[in-house]
């Protein structure tokens, strides 16, 4: 039996995937699923997407809300043959959270839980004052390490979210649900005992008591079955009047008719829901969360250092006009022509094209660019690959659908994963220059500034030229001053002569 | 970063759908028209048209209203009835400007030319814009077509805007060309009673569609009064006075009050500034492939300036498709041309999609061919309408639908279930367990259906 029923887990769409937020689920508890076919959609850092059902069945179980933020491999719902009694559902619940599951999915190689971040702490919401004033230490602006520990106390999901909410830390509960797991009502105790006033919950809906049993076992139409499940009817209550045996809509009504449930009139407004606006701030989300979270990591781990060159780009401005003027099909930025040169120097200096990535030094074959794309709410890096087998036309038209489906938000997960190195370019903001964080687990960055007409020296003269500052920042884990230069170097010399690129 | 992800210039049905989409998708859009929102499809085409040809039908049904017992002597105010077809146009207009920025589209004003790759100039009253974009949507449509010989006066030359806003019906009208806006306007104006010449160089009137279906028109046409010569072309036209004399190829010479020069159309090609960029431009029109994509990096063509049919419908799709091959966003297909209805509104209607039985027999392929005759359609006898053909084209071996063709009432309705069978891949099996409504129109192609697999009941 037990080998039966399913759970949907928190996918890992690619290597730098930790976790993921439930956005809106297709199904409800009790609908039939299809192997394949769409089940819950989940926002990452990057994008959203969408979890299919891993088997055909019926969603038992939804243990993540919209809303809830979890770590990749956590229990999301359940998905079980219509005839598994409840309680088994609800066994398997228990025992995969409790489990505290990560990558219970198995598969492709999850780091060991001493890599990952702990996952419960988000700064979702500042706390209410009442909150803040009692015993409980505040949260701090950092996040970090106040809840540090909140991701391995034993918690149910419905606990960790209000407890999130109203930024109640839960390492200092005592649990009372099963196996000491601390539970909604734990909290909402606790949240009681600080003084904060809780919303009522709803009213009992008023007539028969409902029956118990598994109502998924009851023969029902799919429109009464979600009726029955927004009026609060049991389908056990109804009585079948359609073909096969089958609850129709009209059962439903007549038993909520019975019960003294009123059917919304169609098209009543919805009742307001209740404000949950924090005064203080709002929470990062998503991708803010994950550049948040990344580049502190980043600041903190990787050991940077920045060596900065200037580079006259006269030569390479005039065969981008070169090429534009002569091919209709040629449209070409000069973050194209620079990603272009990055290429060439990475081939050329192939000890800048690494990544540091569980404490291993991993050497790229390709030279696989990521390019940063500044987005209203954030930025994403989507990745060109292979940029050194590729002419300049073909690189700017790629980089032109991955800079358009970046601010679209329609990238593929695979899409911004890989690569070693990263091009972030504010030139066209006038910047001079500037220098960036290392995009981990990469291992270098190049920050570009504006090109402008300076005055140069050559020989003993003063000239003009057309003059742009490269900064590049590395990890000195991996990369050492010398190869950071001979690098730079390279890509002077590519930039400069981009002939040289031919050769 | 470019001022706008995403900017289309023309805002007809090709550009304005494009713009919506786009902006939809999250593109930061700007839609650039330099005349009127809607282009012709909504200003002076489609829409006023079938204003005027509701009229027109108005007028025809009152008089032949005595078969009901109705005694009605109708007369119709050509003013009121041109005024009633401007009115349309304006609200259309107005809708079409409260959805662009209901979606977050940003309207400019004025003419708009590529100033380089990427790069837009638009002349706005207020001096020039130029603004850099990422995406350059190209849906400047297409004009009347002018014949040399024949050059159109806006008084007595008269192209489709003139035969749209007359100030008076004219006593005698030439309608060169019997293509779909030759032959509304010659069914037009023959109801209200001007002596209409139709004349096409081609061998029928409405040389698109299936011949069997073209023979019909022309019969229903010269019933009506008309006088129909195929296969001669207009060599020159001049004013005399207050006649318009026109010299046929075959020497002929046919007086009339106005011409109507109704020959096709041209793309918008010439001062886009598609020449400095190398964009390709064949037999005036833009070359674009299936999804939009000129030669140009960044550079797109949609609707009626990338060539035929020159269909709103088929310009509104194109802009929907080309965005989103843009967007990525799946699944997609391109437009199979093959499944784009046409409608023409002259009286008898007509309505086709696909293939004509002599394209898809000389395309090699084995067909299975259905007709039905109107007359024995109870609802349209009921309604006292006899006159109709409905005929399907199938392919033999996998049944799939190549081709739809109708004359008769209302078709230009009843082509909509043909053209969702085809796109959904119905056979002529599958449409014929289709329970139709009785008594309805419909059971008229589905008597076609029936008669395609050999197993007609009414005839």
């Amino acid at each position: 039996m037990r080998a039966q029923i399913v759970a949907v887990t928190m996918p890992k769409w690619g290597m730098e995937m930790r976790e993921g937020e439930v956005v809106a689920w297709h199904a409800a508890v009790g609908d039939p699923v299809a192997a394949g076919a769409d089940l819950v959609d989940v926002e990452t850092s990057k994008i959203v997407n969408t979890v299919v059902a891993p088997v055909s069945g019926v969603l038992r179980a939804i243990v993540a809300e919209p809303g809830e933020t979890l770590p990749v491999g956590a229990l999301l719902g359940v998905i079980a043959p219509a005839d598994v009694a409840e309680e088994e559902i609800r066994a398997f619940v228990a025992r995969t959270a409790a489990s505290g599951i990560p990558d219970a999915a198995g598969g492709e190689g999850a780091p060991d839980d001493a890599h990952r971040p702990a996952p419960g702490p988000e700064p979702e919401t500042a706390p209410p004052a009442a909150v803040q004033g009692a015993d409980a230490p505040p949260p701090s602006a950092a996040g970090g390490e106040v809840s540090a520990g909140d991701g391995e106390v034993a918690a149910s999901p419905v606990a960790r979210r209000l407890a999130r909410r109203y930024g109640l830390v839960l390492a200092g509960l005592s649990g009372t649900g099963r196996h000491g797991r601390i539970s909604k009502a734990d909290v909402e105790a606790a949240l009681r005992a600080r003084g904060v006033a809780l919303p009522e919950p709803p009213p009992r809906r008023p007539g028969l008591p409902r029956r118990r049993g598994d109502e998924a076992a009851v023969a029902a139409t799919p429109v009464a079955r979600r009726l029955a499940r927004k009026l609060g009817v049991s389908l056990l209550d109804c009585r079948p009047s359609g073909a096969r045996g089958r609850v129709c809509k009209a059962d439903v009504e007549a038993a909520a008719a019975r019960a003294g449930i009123g059917l919304a009139a169609p098209g009543a407004p919805a009742p307001a829901a209740t404000a949950e606006k924090t005064p203080m701030g709002e929470p990062l989300r998503g991708m803010r969360r994950t550049i948040a979270a990344r580049l502190q990591a980043a600041k903190r781990e990787a050991p940077h250092f920045r060596v900065a060159v200037a580079v006259e780009l006269d030569h390479l401005l005039a065969l981008k006009r070169d090429l534009e003027a002569r091919l209709p099909e040629a449209r070409l930025s000069l973050n194209d022509c620079i990603v272009k040169a990055v290429g060439a120097a990475l081939v050329r200096v192939p000890e800048v094209n690494v990544r540091f990535e569980e404490e291993r030094l991993v050497r790229l074959a390709e030279a696989d660019v990521a390019v940063a794309v500044a987005l209203p709410d954030g930025l994403v890096t989507p990745v060109v690959r292979s940029v050194q087998a590729k002419g300049l036309v073909a690189l700017a038209d790629e980089l032109r659908d991955l800079v358009t489906r970046a601010r679209l938000g329609t990238l593929k997960p695979e899409e911004t994963q890989g690569g070693g190195f990263t091009v972030s370019n504010l030139g066209m903001y006038g910047v001079d220059r500037f220098d960036a964080i290392i995009n981990p687990p990469q291992g270098a960055i190049l920050a570009v500034g504006a090109a402008k007409r300076r005055p140069v020296v050559r020989g003993d003269d003063l000239a003009v030229a057309t003059v742009a500052e490269f900064t590049l920042s590395c990890d000195h884990r991996v990369i050492d001053g010398a190869v950071a230069a001979r690098f730079l170097d390279a890509l002077r010399g590519f930039l400069e002569h981009p002939a040289t690129m031919l050769g | 970063m470019a001022d706008f992800d995403l900017a289309v210039v023309g805002g007809g049905p090709a550009g304005y759908v494009a713009a919506i989409r786009a902006a939809q998708l999250g593109f930061r859009t700007a839609l650039v028209e330099e005349a009127q929102l809607g282009g012709i499809c909504l200003n002076w085409g489609c829409i006023p048209t079938k204003a005027l040809l509701s009229a027109a039908d108005a007028l025809d049904g009152a008089r032949r209203a005595g078969r009901f017992g109705i005694a009605a002597a109708p007369d119709l105010c050509l003013a009121e009835a041109v005024a009633h077809s401007r009115r349309i146009a304006e609200r259309l207009r107005r809708g079409v400007a409260a959805l662009l920025e209901k979606n977050g589209v940003e309207l400019i004003e004025g003419r708009g030319r590529l100033a380089g790759k990427g790069r837009l100039e638009v002349a706005t009253a207020t001096g020039p814009r130029r603004l850099s974009v990422d995406h350059l949507v190209l849906a400047t449509g297409a004009r009347p077509r002018a014949l040399p010989g024949v050059v159109p006066d806006g008084v007595h030359i008269w192209t489709a805007r003139e035969a749209m806003t007359p100030q008076a019906v004219p006593e005698s009208l030439l309608v060169v060309g019997a293509g779909a806006i030759g032959a509304e306007f010659a069914s037009f104006y023959a109801d209200l009673g001007t002596r209409v010449t139709l004349v096409e160089v081609a061998d029928r009137i409405l040389p698109g569609e299936d011949r069997e279906i073209s023979a019909l028109v022309r019969r229903a046409f010269t019933a009506r009064g008309i006088e129909v010569r195929t296969g001669v072309g207009v060599v020159e036209a001049s004013v005399a006075g207050e006649q318009v004399v026109a010299t046929l190829s075959d020497q002929s010479r046919v007086s009339a009050e106005r011409l109507l020069l109704a020959v096709g159309v041209q793309g918008n090609v010439e001062d886009l500034g598609l020449e400095g960029v190398g964009a390709k431009v064949e037999r005036g029109f833009l070359v674009a492939d299936a999804w939009g994509r000129t030669n140009v990096a960044g550079l797109y063509g949609v609707g009626d300036l990338v060539g035929p049919p020159w269909l709103a419908h088929k310009a509104s799709r194109q802009g929907i498709l080309c965005v989103e091959r843009i967007a990525g966003v799946a699944p997609q297909a391109p437009l199979d041309l093959g499944r784009i209805p046409a409608c023409t509104y002259c009286r008898p209607q007509v309505a086709s999609l696909g293939l004509t039985e002599e394209r898809a027999r000389a395309g090699g392929r084995a067909v299975r061919v259905g007709r039905a005759r109107l007359a024995g359609n109870g609802k349209a006898l009921a309604a006292g309408e006899e006159e109709g053909l409905a005929k399907l084209v199938f392919d033999a071996a996998s049944g799939e639908l190549l081709g739809a063709h109708l004359v008769g009432p209302e078709v230009t309705e009843l082509i909509s279930a043909l053209a969702v069978a085809a796109a959904l891949e119905g056979t002529e099996e599958a449409l014929s367990r289709a329970v139709l409504p009785h008594p309805t129109l419909s059971e008229w192609w589905g008597e076609a259906v029936l008669d395609a697999l050999g197993r007609p009941i009414h005839h």
